[in-house]
């Protein structure tokens, strides 16, 4: 079977690789096949990687989170997209999800949160 | 800080958000101690490495979150990051800005413009001071380290003292 593939967005290395840590977990059995730190950078990667899943912060310099979700729900067009932001209001999370995101995790957020937010990705 | 025209919610909401940044991101809380106002003889609070959010508005100043290595090095152990170089360390105050950032958004919504974060060196910390507003410093103890919350805001046509 394959592993689902999981592309990491944000502009902090140290919070990329912390998701890419915790998607690695071997209950999820993610494999990570990119990181960006950037919108254009995330969308060059998506159409080398065709990644399953995307996280995504929203506050990102280059192309900024919302108009990198919407260039992503074009490049990948099945793709599952969390975004994790520390952009805490609820029109900030309702206007994410009309761009076509499947889920909103606010940061700051636990490990565990994460791991949960990534298995309902997937369900 | 001019006299008392800053609202103790106002600023609580700056601390807030660092105190969720440990407690959920470290699992491990920091706790806030006596708060007290910089003046020139004040102690030392520029650490080595400082994120900043600037605000205008109904305030303007800047609200900066200033942290020594060890402490940053520690939160890097504890989410299990192998990178400690200061690219790694500048992360991590860059985050706990941002995180200011986005609970302020929600707190004082279009009333305050508030800057994306940066990551600041210590002179350009201790070279900052906006005119017209005394630091207002929060010590926040996070395991056995010292970092300090330096709040520098004054309502929108206020009165410099």
């Amino acid at each position: 079977m394959n592993a689902v593939t999981l592309m990491v967005v944000d502009d902090s290395m140290v919070f990329r690789n912390r998701i890419a840590r915790l998607a690695g977990d071997a209950r999820l059995g993610v494999k990570v096949v990119a990181q960006a730190e950037n919108g254009l950078e995330a969308i060059h990667q998506a159409r080398q990687h065709r990644p399953d899943l995307v996280t995504m912060d929203l506050t990102m310099p280059e192309m900024d989170g919302p108009a990198c979700l919407e260039a992503l729900r074009t490049v990948l067009p099945g793709a599952r997209i969390l975004v994790v932001s520390a952009l805490s209001d609820r029109s900030t999370a309702l206007r994410a999800m009309a761009r076509g995101a499947h889920g909103f995790l606010l940061k700051p957020f636990s490990d565990e949160q994460m791991v949960e937010s990534l298995q309902e990705l997937m369900a | 800080m001019s006299g008392n025209r800053l609202k103790v919610e106002d600023v609580k909401v700056f601390s807030d958000a660092a105190l969720g940044f440990f407690a959920q991101t470290t699992g491990h809380k920091a706790s806030v101690r006596t708060a007290y106002l910089l003046d020139g003889a004040g102690p030392i609070v520029w650490n080595d490495f400082q994120g900043r959010i600037e605000l205008a508005g109904r305030y303007r100043g800047s609200v900066t979150f200033s942290a020594p290595r060890g402490l940053l090095t520690h939160v890097l152990l504890s989410i299990g990051e192998s990178d400690y170089t200061d690219a790694s360390h500048r992360d991590i105050v860059g985050e706990i800005a941002n995180q200011m950032s986005g609970q302020a958004r929600r707190h004082f919504g279009e009333a305050l413009d508030i800057s994306p974060p940066r990551v600041l060196s210590p002179e350009e910390g201790a070279a900052s001071h906006p005119a017209g507003a005394v630091p207002f410093v929060i010590p926040m103890q996070w395991e056995r380290y010292e970092a300090h919350l330096v709040v520098q805001m004054d309502k929108e046509g206020g009165t410099p003292p």
